[in-house]
Parts: structure tokens; sequence; C-alpha cells
């Protein structure tokens, strides 16, 4: 039976264990004794334990082993104590780097020590030390591993230990020989060894020794290289059958109407070939529909991720902290939910971190609104000074003066994602990784979505995403400058305007327009990509949308419309262009280019 | 790779098993019963391996592998033991033994240590 072949699917369904056992381990922090979440608990920790030795995973199912074995005590009196449930939430937290390392192919990290620490809690037993070790990138690192069936495993490595020293200067060896002495049996030695022999050599000396499953020479800079080239490529995703299914029979009946199709054209009959073209158009929207169903995951993962993070945060800041999720049954396209995880968590850092003062709550929030999802976390917090953001913009040189003077509250609130702004003076261990909410910013903005801050001094801060559900398939807004016809994503816009031209004023050689309570001013689409003039017209269309966090009038010939469109990437070497993201192909066979303004601008910005 | 055994056990039967094994390999078998036994005769013997069970009366197997050793560094001792005995292996290999085997033995294992300690410069 060829294992790998079960990967994939291996990989899928542990993280989903392991997704629920961090979704009951927070449910039972809250309450000790729901005796059906400690049995459901147990039984996650059981199934991954199977699956994992199923796969020869063994250091995971070892430690699922363990957790099973330990939860099945408490499992019988229907409570769990609080160091267990520590305990339990440090071997979730090694399973994951477990399963990590399976996914990336390296060899599973030993778990020893964390085993070794029943009583006491050791954190990240494993994580430090093997980086160490690896660091050390001098001689050879060798991994011996005995077969499963040898008795006295700990003897036989101390022999192998020994052994190895003959071949030339053992520089470390894990587990070390005081620990083999002190009777440690490790599922495998590793050892770096400074060596005049070779591989070869070594290898042919180590295989008088059948007691021996495997001997590894470690190639640290091809594992290095490998795991650089590893790419998100080649991922799985579980279909539900019915779905499945549904789109096989989408596609039989397709298939039909190709023959109904045929038919009618051979007997020219235009009646048929109208139905049928209808036909086709009902069935192809449906398959277009249930395709993109199969890419939508649920949010439950993310939600389950960041509560996760919330409740470590309040044990490690102690802080309490309540995460309240009010979501209803949504679903996203798995790419856009992928790329969410890392901006969302570090919101919700930053809501725990700077937010929340001694005690409050997190409230992550998602709905959907016609065709975007909307997520929003918010804290009932402190709450963020208009006037510290003012100063700070002000003595970063982000704004000027009069800027300061005139800006709407929530206007700068939006300052906070300008690079190099930090309103957080002291940095902490937590959020101050570095990444600060530019980067969150941009993150979002990668994938088609739009952040908001809106805050008040005293009530608490709220971070909100304007999402599209599918990164595939996007509503646009068409326009025509130049000539030529040009897309922006609907997410992207703010408002569409068309101004009489006497309304536009002003100021030095930049145009302003008059927009809600202040003065937006004015790109022209057409100068910016040195199309030709068009014709002159009464009314001035403008796009009114936001880049680098201030907004602008972006002035067009022509607003078409809306469309939803699929949009392809380019192909080298036009993907390099920037200002554009993409492409669709409408029915007319034209070419539609989706416009990003964002990267038009650093262009422009650039060459000035 | 054959050549000399020196059989140092307290048991005659494992004694005699051990010669079998040995001796069916094309080894050349002397056996003593005593640590105190192994230390007198090893340099007049010249064995090319001994093997040394690790629980004897009088001189323990353990003392018996180190004043061996001291005086005669160059002696490949393998330690028999029985089962549960994980310690005194362990103690043992620190002292300088080259190998184990665990009672009860199967003979390809044995000449499988046997070999590859000989067989080892």
């Amino acid at each position: 039976m060829d294992i790998e072949k079960f990967r994939d699917m291996f990989l899928v369904e542990a993280a989903e264990h392991l997704q629920k056992m961090a979704q009951l381990l927070i449910q039972l922090d809250n309450d000790q004794h729901d005796a059906d979440n400690v049995a459901a608990l147990f039984r996650q920790a059981h199934s991954i334990k199977g699956m994992a030795a199923t796969m020869e995973y063994h250091q995971m199912a070892r430690l699922a082993h363990h957790l099973e074995d330990a939860l099945d005590a408490c499992r019988k009196e229907g409570t769990i104590s609080e160091k267990l449930l520590d305990r339990v939430l440090d071997g979730l937290d090694l399973l994951e780097k477990l399963l990590e390392d399976i996914r990336e192919g390296r060899t599973e990290r030993d778990i020893d020590a964390f085993l070794a620490s029943e009583e006491v809690i050791i954190e990240l037993p494993d994580d430090g030390l093997e980086s160490d070790f690896r660091a050390v990138g001098q001689g050879l690192l060798v991994e011996l591993q005995l077969k499963e069936s040898v008795g006295a495993a700990g003897p036989r490595y101390l022999v192998l230990l020994k052994r190895m020293a003959d071949f030339g200067r053992i520089i470390e060896s894990r587990p070390s020989e005081e620990l083999l002495l002190g009777g440690e049996v490790p599922k495998k030695l590793s050892i770096r060894l400074e060596s005049e022999l070779s591989e070869e050599d070594i290898r042919q000396r180590l295989e008088r020794y059948s007691e021996l499953d495997r001997v590894v020479f470690v190639n640290e800079s091809l594992e290095a290289e490998q795991q650089v080239r590893k790419k998100p490529g080649h991922q799985t995703l579980r279909v539900n059958t019915e779905l499945l299914d549904h789109l096989i029979n989408l596609t039989g009946e397709l298939i039909t109407n190709r023959y109904h199709l045929q038919s009618a054209l051979r007997q020219q009959s235009w009646q048929d070939i109208d139905e049928g073209v209808g036909r086709m158009a009902r069935l192809i929207k449906n398959l277009h529909h249930q395709v993109l169903k199969v890419r939508m995951v649920s949010l439950d993962n993310l939600i389950g991720r960041l509560a996760r993070s919330v409740f470590e945060l309040s044990r490690t800041s102690g802080k309490q902290v309540q995460f309240n999720v009010d979501c209803a049954d949504l679903e996203l396209d798995r790419t856009i939910v992928d790329e969410l995880l890392s901006p969302l968590t570090h919101m919700v850092r930053n809501a725990v971190d700077h937010g929340i003062e001694e005690q409050g709550t997190v409230t992550f929030k998602a709905w959907r609104e016609r065709d975007q999802v909307l997520i929003q976390v918010a804290d009932d917090g402190a709450g963020i000074d208009p006037h510290k953001i003012r100063e700070k913009a002000l003595g970063a040189g982000l704004i000027s003066t009069t800027q300061a003077d005139n800006m709407r509250d929530i206007d700068l609130y939006q300052l906070i994602c300008s690079s190099g702004f930090s309103t957080a003076e002291k940095v902490t261990e937590v959020s101050g990784r570095g990444v600060g909410m530019d980067v969150v910013k941009t993150a979002i903005e990668k994938i088609g979505g739009v952040l908001l801050i809106d805050s008040a001094v005293g009530e608490g801060t709220r971070i909100t995403l304007k999402l599209p559900l599918s990164m595939a398939i996007i509503r646009v807004l068409q326009v025509d400058c130049g000539g030529v016809c040009m897309a922006i994503p609907i997410t992207r816009v703010i408002q569409t305007l068309e101004v009489d031209p006497q309304e536009i004023k002003s100021s030095g050689k930049q145009l302003l327009i008059p927009f809600q309570d202040e003065l937006l001013p004015l790109l022209s689409l057409r100068k910016m990509l040195n199309l030709a003039k068009g014709a002159r017209r009464n009314a001035i269309a403008i796009v009114v949308t936001e880049v680098f966090g201030r907004r602008v009038g972006l002035v067009v010939d022509r607003l078409v419309g809306q469309r939803e469109i699929f949009l392809q990437r380019l192909p080298e070497p036009f993907e390099q262009i920037r200002g554009c993201n993409g492409a669709t192909i409408l029915g007319d066979g034209s070419i539609v280019f989706l416009l990003d303004l964002q990267s038009l601008l650093e262009k422009r910005r650039a060459a000035a | 790779m054959t050549g000399k055994v020196l059989i140092v056990d307290d048991a005659l039967f494992m004694r005699n098993m051990l010669r079998d094994i040995f001796e069916d390999a094309g080894w050349l078998v002397v056996e003593v019963d005593s640590g105190e036994q192994a230390i007198s005769c090893y340099r007049e013997e010249q064995p090319d391996l001994v093997t040394m069970d690790i629980v004897m009366p009088g001189m323990g197997g353990i003392s018996a592998l180190e004043a061996l050793l001291q005086r005669n560094p160059e002696a490949r001792v393998v330690v028999c033991s029985a089962l549960g005995q994980k310690k005194l292996i362990m103690e043992a290999i620190s002292a300088g033994a080259r190998d184990f085997i665990v009672k009860p033995f199967k003979s390809e294992q044995v000449i499988e240590v046997a070999d590859r300690v000989v067989g080892s410069s």
C-alpha cells in the first residue's frame, strides 16, 4: 500500500481533529465539568492516534496516545482538571507542530521531552533544541532509527552512539549519552558527526546492525532548499459528495444539451436552437454557482483559531478577555479564508494587547451584504484618542497642519494603517513583532478587500473588513476611458458621481471636487495611462475610491455599469505590468483589464 | 569472520548453548565459569572475542569487564544479560563493552553481534 497517497487526506483530516480539540478545550475552559466535551476531547485524541499510527507518524501517534491516556482517566469522572487542561493544550501545540513537520515533509520532531514532563509543564519542549541543533551546520547529521521490534532499544542506541564515536568525533547527539544512560528510550538517535569517512563508508559499516531500521543522512542544505521551494500549489480540498454528484449531473445535462443543439442546427430549426441556447445558459449559470461552492469553506476553523489566540493571550497577559462570536453560517473562498488568518490574528492580538486594559470583550462579527462579506473585530477597551493620532501623524510628517485641522476623526483613524505608524507606545511581546496595521491592511487589500478603523475613546475600537466572496469571480465596475474598457473591483469603489464641469475647483494644479464635507483630489485615469483624449462631455464621470488611505476621485470617460467577471491572471510576461491585476474576456470577445489603482499610483510615484 | 571466543558464564547450560552456536559458525571456543578465571586466562588465550555474563557470583560481570579492559584495553567484550537488565547493560556499555546480547537469544543474533564486533577494527 502506498501510504504517501493518503498523506494529503491525512493532513486535512488531522487538521480538522486538531481544530475540534482546540474548540473543545476552549469550551472546557469555561466549564470544566462538561462531561460530553471531556468525552469528545478524548475521542479526538483517540482518532488522531489511530490515523497517525496507520500513517506511521510515530511521534504524533505516541503523543496522541499519551493525551488519550490522560484524558481517559478523567473521562470517567466527566470532568477535567485545570492542570490537565493546560497539559492537553500544550500537547495540542506540539501536535500542530508535528503536523506541520509532516506537511513540510520534515522528520517529525522529537516529543520525549514533553512526555517526560508529566508533572512540570515545559514551554515548547523541543522547538528551541531542534533549531539550535540544526543551526550548527558542521559535520554530518545522521539519524539512526531502530526497528520497532528491537528489544532493549535504550542500550542499543547507546551501543550505536559509541560505535559512531569510532567513526570520528561526535559533536553532538540527541538524545545525549547522559540522557540515554538515564534511561531515556528515544525513537531515533540524531548524531552530528565530524568524520573522515564518507556517508557511504559509514552506511556500509552500519549495515552490520540488522536492528537498524533506517540510517538517514540529513542533507541540511537540501532540506532548507526544499522548504524554500515548497509552494502551496497542490492542496487538497474536501468536497461534499452531494455537491460532487450535482456537478456530475450538470455536466451530464450539458452533454445532452449539446446533442440537442447539434441536431437543432442540422435541422435548422431556429426555435429549437433558441431553446437549446436558453437551456445552456441556465445550466452554465447553475454550474458556475455550484463550482464556486466547491471552493467555499466555512469560517468555523478561522474563528476557532482566533478564539484560541484570545484564550492564550488572556492566559499570558493576565487580562480577563471574553471572546464573543456573532456570525451567521457564512462561507468564503478558501484562498481568502487562508489569507485572513494572519491579519485577523494580528487584529485580535492588538485588541487584547492595546485595547483591553484589565478585562473586556473581543467580539468577532461576520455577516454578508450582497456579494460582500463583512468581518468585524471589536473590543470594548479604551479606544484610540484621535488627538494622539493627529499629533503622531503630524510628527511623522504623514499629514500637514492644515490637513490635521480639517481631517475628520474617522479619516484620522485610517492613518493608523500608514506604514511607520504605531500608537502603541510600549512594544509588548505579542504584537510588537514589527507587523503593524499597515501590513494588515496590505494583506486585506491583496485579496481585494477594504479595511476600516473606527474608534471612540472609552468605548473601544472596531475594525471592519469588507471582502469579496470569491477571488475568481468578482463583481466589478466597468468603465471606459480613452476608448479602452477597464474594470475596478466593486469593493474598491466608494461611490460613483457624475458632476457638472463647473463644480470642479482648483487649488494650484490640483483639481478638486466637493464630496460629502471634504474636497476630493481628482486624478485623470486617461493621463495616468497616457491614453488618447476622449470626446468632451457634459457630465464628468468620477469614481470615488481610496488609495494609500486617502480618498480620491478618479476621472473616467464613461461609467459602463456593474457586472460579474471571471478574473484570469495574465500570463507571463504580462503579469508584471503594474496597475493591472488580471483580465477577463467579455461575451463579444473583447478583453477587459482589471485596474489595480494602488500599484498604478505607486508606479506614478516612483516615476515622479 | 571467525576466530577464538572466550565464553564467561557461571551456568553450564548457557556455556553449552553458546559453545554450540559459535562452533556451528566455525569459531574456536574456550570457556570459563567466572570473571576471575577470565582475567587470569585472557593473556594466555588471546581470544578475538569475550562474551561475559553480567550477573555472576563472585566478581560480577561488570567488575570483571572493567578489570579485563584495564589490563587488556584491546579486548573486545560483549555482555550477555537477561531481559529487564537494561540498567546493567547500560553500565557495561559505559564501562567499555562493545555490544550486548539479551537472553533468550537466537543463534543468528549472537553471530551477527560477534561478527560485527570482531569485524570492526
